[in-house]
């Protein structure tokens, strides 16, 4: 039985991570799709950086900080709301300080932007009547997407075609999940599309960037 | 015909006859070179890498604790190389001079493997074909399209457009694309975890007890065969589209609202609910019907 709800559970989210499970908090994972989701997102990053080499570390508290101070800011998260929040960017910070600085480009905005939309959808209070905003996101978004464009220049036409095709979809499903998040703020369904739509921007954009690399 | 006229047409044809062995090895020389083959032996669970951007990769399983590499080149501006790290195999293709256009960069790999080889395969556009490789897999593609036979294992495919095509495989499936479609075909995997934005997702297999199937997509058509004998518990939600149900389900326990064939969200068990079925979509529609 799930005596456990969510922001318990993410409460003991860096535990779990490090391999310190109590039983109701596998309970609630085995109940509770949303979480399992960010645990299977959290394992899937922690396996890519693992897989990395361990030269030129750099030091992620800074985009912590900046991430912090970005979504106190959005009224997207609260000081007391910030535990877990504070748990999981410490938990960041060690998956990522042997991760080589070249491949921290792509990962560091799959994780930015995972977390930053995961704790929009799960603590999302308006402030003064304002609104999810995500615009610092896309421009961090925007700014990458630049420079992942221009790595591409030589790239076969075919791949191209299909990367250009792919980032309209995906800007589009940006959009569109950011309307009906506006429209119905308290849909945690909408939210996790939103939160889908910006990570899978971040990934095609990281995908580009390694294709640049690796030519 | 002048003598000399019928003189010069049979020394034509001499002169025909001797040069046109030479002309054909001249001709048919360039395709040999651009034929690689290469062997190497390996241990049990041998792991294969392939990294080919461009151009057809083709694995399939045979019964030798070998791994042979048949590469054939479009060009000599692409070169092929494989080595052996212990019991790793790599196998890479890369362009020779920077100024390489790229259609000449086009290389077709025909990889055989002992069928508990691991494989990672990164192929941008072309094609992925892997058939009765039982060890765990991932493969990674932009527009190539994949499509996996008998595998088992963990497979984790990604693609931005391509499609993905999986038919009897097992073990546990974890698909993500943008705009690729992708069809299950008689699966019997205990996991499967799909998502592609705007592509269509058919699953046309068994539900397995303990088993978890999540499909989800932004808009396309999700759609879902079921058996009289499967047991399952469904949820099936689409934000702003269309459910559409022909099983029945009988009211879940979990969930408040239960809409018995039409709307936009249902919840319910099948039989004795031994599986568990996600369908979700933002627009798009999810079909559940009867398999033939």
């Amino acid at each position: 039985m799930d005596t456990m709800n969510c922001n318990a559970f993410l409460d003991q989210l860096e535990q779990w991570m490090d391999g310190d499970r109590s039983a109701d908090a596998q309970s609630h994972l085995r109940a509770c799709p949303q979480c399992r989701g960010v645990v299977d997102d959290l394992e899937s990053i922690h396996q890519v950086a693992a897989s990395m080499d361990a030269a030129d570390p750099a030091p992620p508290e800074k985009i912590w900080l900046a991430l912090r101070s970005q979504l106190e800011q959005e009224g997207l998260i609260h000081g007391e709301e910030l535990t877990w929040a504070e748990a999981l960017a410490t938990w960041f910070g060690g998956v990522f300080s042997a991760v080589p600085r070249p491949a921290l480009a792509g990962a560091y905005m799959v994780a930015l932007i995972a977390v930053g939309i995961t704790i929009a959808g799960r603590s999302y209070t308006p402030i003064n009547g304002s609104q999810v905003s995500t615009q610092p996101l896309m421009a961090q978004l925007n700014t990458a997407e630049q420079d992942a464009v221009s790595s591409m220049t030589n790239s076969d036409p075919v791949v191209v075609a299909s990367l250009h095709k792919n980032l309209a979809i995906v800007d589009n499903y940006i959009a569109l999940c950011e309307k009906s998040v506006q429209e119905e703020p308290e849909s945690e369904v909408a939210r996790d599309y939103l939160y889908g739509a910006y990570q899978q921007k971040a990934e095609l954009l990281a995908q580009i960037t390694e294709r640049g690399d690796d030519r | 015909m002048s003598s000399q006229a019928s003189l010069r047409s049979r020394h034509c044809r001499k002169v025909v006859a001797i040069l046109a062995p030479g002309l054909f090895l001249m001709v048919a020389s360039p395709a040999l070179a651009d034929r690689i083959e290469r062997h190497f032996k390996v241990d049990a669970h041998p792991v294969v890498t392939i990294h080919n951007p461009t151009g057809l990769v083709t694995v399939r399983a045979w019964t030798k604790s070998e791994v042979m590499v048949v590469a054939k080149r479009a060009t000599d501006r692409v070169d092929v190389d494989a080595e052996q790290i212990e019991n790793r195999v790599e196998i890479m293709t890369h362009q020779i001079p920077d100024n390489a256009s790229p259609g000449d960069l086009r290389a077709d790999l025909e990889i055989s493997v002992p069928e508990d080889a691991e494989l990672q395969i990164h192929n941008d556009s072309g094609g992925v074909n892997v058939s009765n490789v039982l060890g765990d897999m991932n493969v990674e593609t932009i527009a190539a399209d994949v499509a996996l036979e008998d595998a088992a294992g963990y497979l984790t495919v990604k693609t931005v457009d391509g499609s993905f095509q999986c038919t009897r495989c097992a073990g546990r499936i974890e698909a993500t694309s943008i705009s690729g479609n992708f069809r299950f075909i008689d699966l019997r995997s205990y996991h499967v975890r799909a998502q592609t934005s705007e592509g269509n997702i058919l699953f046309n297999g068994e539900f397995l007890p303990n088993g978890t199937y999540e499909l989800k997509n932004y808009n396309g058509v999700i759609e879902v065969r079921f058996s009289p004998n499967d047991s399952f518990n469904l949820s099936a939600t689409s934000l702003k589209g269309k459910v559409n149900n022909e099983a029945k389900l009988t009211p879940s326990s979990h969930h408040h609202h239960f809409l018995p064939k039409f709307g936009n969200a249902l919840f319910g068990t099948m039989n004795t609910g031994r599986a568990s079925v996600e369908l979700t979509s933002f627009s798009g529609t999810i079909n559940i019907l009867k398999r033939d």
